[in-house]
């Protein structure tokens, strides 16, 4: 009797868990469509509340690879402590794939010893000290990309001249874009946002060049190409829709293969919380400090 | 009569009994004795519900908390052994150490340069057992490689203590006999009888010091049946142009003539990993000894994530210990710093690499 009362129950509860569940993973690193637009209106302030929704698009890097087979706690623990070691000598600001940086790295092979870069990050991948990011620019015609490991100690600065995010994960089509997509002058202006603002979503459209492309950037689906259509023939078309998988927005595996869960990362967060605030906080002062001395000159 | 002819009835119904199974055995073939080692025994246990109240099972558990505490509170039997009184040679083999393999991540130099380290943690580490060159009778293998056997004694050393319910009697035993918790792992080093600790003396990563070499005998990925291709990494056949059903499969395996048969060692597809291997002269490139981790260079370390491998001092030549190390080990202290770097390592907490201008 008992053991047929109590199954009922356990179903509700299994079904229970698994709202819970699946709301949870939908903290995942991804950047989300319906969330993002929930979110923007409410403003910073408000996502402070939960450290978890905050971090986890500013600091990606912070969270392990998900993939099973090569999680260690304690190992993770040891990166997470030698990032924070790094993050106090070098202020590395948070960034998202569309801004542009300026990054100034120790080389002994360049004049002065010092090499200084500026370009769009097309890229930012990685998980724990592996975390990389790609700038791209044109200079002399000719489209240079350099790939900056984050926590390498040869880099001296890196620093946010625009703090913007485009439409797409992956900026990789701006290398068959007009080349005017991807120029910017090394001398740029860094461009201060005011405090509180959310970060401005670019959403320009590049214009690819004619073919023959890189990639089959029509397959991708991608958001930031204005004239993908003109490009293709009929053949191509034809192809982009057999190769579709519309149905892999509704494999909730895959998406739980993809993230950390929730527990995990408050568990990961809770830890790191306080050392990055006081960072955060550190990196406001200097800023405050900063308007005062440095416009009067640009000035006069 | 009838009794003798019983007797002839019952050495011929004897002689077809099963139980006698004639070894081949003459002037140029001798079978291999194969018997374990003396202080192997399984370990498995099929485990049972025991039916135990709750009152039982507490106190059982209080039993097993009481052994853990008694254990932990064991002092290293080092810690009132004046170490000086015997010195190490190069040609002395010390202990080794049982790790756990718990990731890999990126290191780098104090010029700029990116090192993939693999991490290992040592886990616990105990000296069960030694016992001395003349007791030790090692199994008989088909390799006859013991050139050593009557110089070197056997050290045994377990890491990860574990539940002593889960394993069976007969391996808790070894670990009774000498006062001990049952360890997971138990592992036999060669030690020279110099080298020899007191049971229960722990052992940790700082048995070795930065800059040292290592080997590291653990065992590889077991990736199942393979073809070739991934096996012995041949080259396989073309995608296209006519080819048909033959695009990883590994061609000809031998020619016609005197050798028309398939030559012993021809590589083919089989069962590929979950071998022992051991990787040689393996740099430590960083030491943390509140955790016991050990940074090793490379990312060749046999295993995944996870598994178990065994640290001694590398036998090579060039890369041997050349300055006399921590002998016969590192004793427990609590004043030790965090972190040892190696000279070529840069640490993350100091300042940014600068390259000054000639």
């Amino acid at each position: 009797m008992a053991l047929v009362i109590r199954k009922p129950t356990f179903d509700i509860l299994s079904a229970a868990k698994w709202m819970i569940r699946k709301d949870c993973r939908a903290l995942s690193s991804l950047v989300e469509k319906t969330e993002e637009t929930e979110k923007r209106p409410v403003g910073r302030r408000a996502r402070f509340q939960n450290p978890a929704l905050e971090y986890r698009h500013i600091f990606p890097e912070f969270l392990p690879d998900p993939n099973p087979k090569w999680r260690n706690s304690l190992r993770e623990k040891m990166e997470r402590a030698d990032m924070l070691k790094r993050r106090s000598q070098i202020d590395i600001p948070e960034f998202y794939v569309g801004s542009v940086l300026a990054v100034t790295i120790s080389d002994p092979h360049a004049q002065g010893k010092t090499n200084r870069f500026v370009g769009i990050c097309i890229e930012r991948k990685g998980c724990g000290l592996r975390a990389e990011f790609t700038l791209r620019n044109v200079v002399d015609h000719q489209g240079v990309e350099i790939r900056y490991d984050l926590y390498d100690p040869t880099i001296q600065s890196i620093q946010v001249l625009r703090l913007e995010k485009r439409l797409d994960d992956k900026l990789f089509y701006l290398r068959d874009a007009l080349p005017e997509y991807s120029t910017f002058p090394f001398d740029m202006d860094p461009e201060i946002l005011p405090e509180g603002t959310p970060v401005p979503v670019n959403t320009v459209q590049v214009k690819l060049k004619p073919r023959p492309w890189l990639e089959r950037w029509e397959r991708q689906e991608l958001k930031g190409v204005a004239n993908i259509e003109e490009h293709l023939k009929e053949k191509d078309r034809i192809r982009r829709e057999l190769r579709k998988t519309p149905w892999e927005k509704y494999d909730l595996m895959k998406e739980y293969r993809k993230t950390i869960p929730v527990e995990d990362q408050t568990e990961i967060w809770g830890e790191v919380h306080n050392q990055l605030n006081q960072l955060r906080l550190s990196r406001k002062k200097m800023f405050k400090k900063r308007p005062i001395s440095t416009p009067k000159p640009q000035l006069g | 009569m009838a009794t003798f002819n019983m007797k002839i009835l019952c050495t011929t119904l004897s002689k077809l009994s099963v139980n006698r199974v004639t070894i081949r055995r003459n002037a140029y073939y001798k079978p291999p004795k194969y018997r374990p080692p003396h202080w192997f025994m399984p370990k498995e246990r099929v485990m049972s519900e025991d039916m135990l109240t709750q009152e039982n099972r507490d106190f059982i558990e209080e039993i097993k908390q009481d052994k853990l505490n008694s254990q932990l509170a064991l002092e290293s039997p080092l810690a009132h052994v004046d170490q000086h009184t015997v010195q190490w040679t190069p040609f002395t083999r010390r202990v080794g150490l049982i790790a756990r393999k718990i990731g890999n991540y990126p290191l780098w130099s104090k010029d700029g340069k990116k090192f993939q380290t693999t991490l290992l943690q040592v886990v616990d580490n105990h000296v069960i057992k030694y016992i001395p060159p003349e007791e030790f009778n090692p199994m008989r293998t088909k390799k006859i490689c013991w050139k050593e056997k009557r110089t070197l004694g056997c050290l045994l050393v377990g890491s990860e203590t574990v539940d002593p319910s889960t394993v069976t009697k007969d391996y808790c035993g070894i670990f009774n006999s000498v006062g001990m918790l049952p360890k997971r792992h138990l592992f036999r080093f060669m030690v020279s009888p110099n080298s020899a600790l007191p049971t229960g003396t722990p052992l940790f990563a700082t048995h070795f010091r930065v800059g040292d070499y290592v080997d590291v005998r653990a065992k590889t990925i077991d990736r199942g049946f393979q073809g070739v291709m991934k096996r012995w990494g041949f080259s396989g056949m073309p995608a296209s142009h006519g080819v048909t059903k033959t695009h990883r499969r590994p061609g000809n395996i031998g020619a016609g003539g005197e050798k028309a048969r398939v030559w012993p060692g021809t590589k083919m597809p089989g069962h590929m990993g979950n071998r022992w291997r051991i990787l040689r002269g393996v740099k430590i490139l960083r030491i943390n000894t509140k955790h016991n981790i050990l940074w090793m260079l490379g990312v060749g370390i046999p295993g995944e994530t996870g598994a178990v491998c065994y640290l001694y001092d590398t036998v090579l030549p060039l890369k041997k210990l050349k300055i006399a190390p921590p002998f016969p080990t590192h004793p427990a202290s609590n004043d030790l710093p965090l972190e040892y770097y190696d000279e070529s390592i840069h640490p993350f907490e100091e300042q940014t690499i600068m390259f000054d201008e000639v």
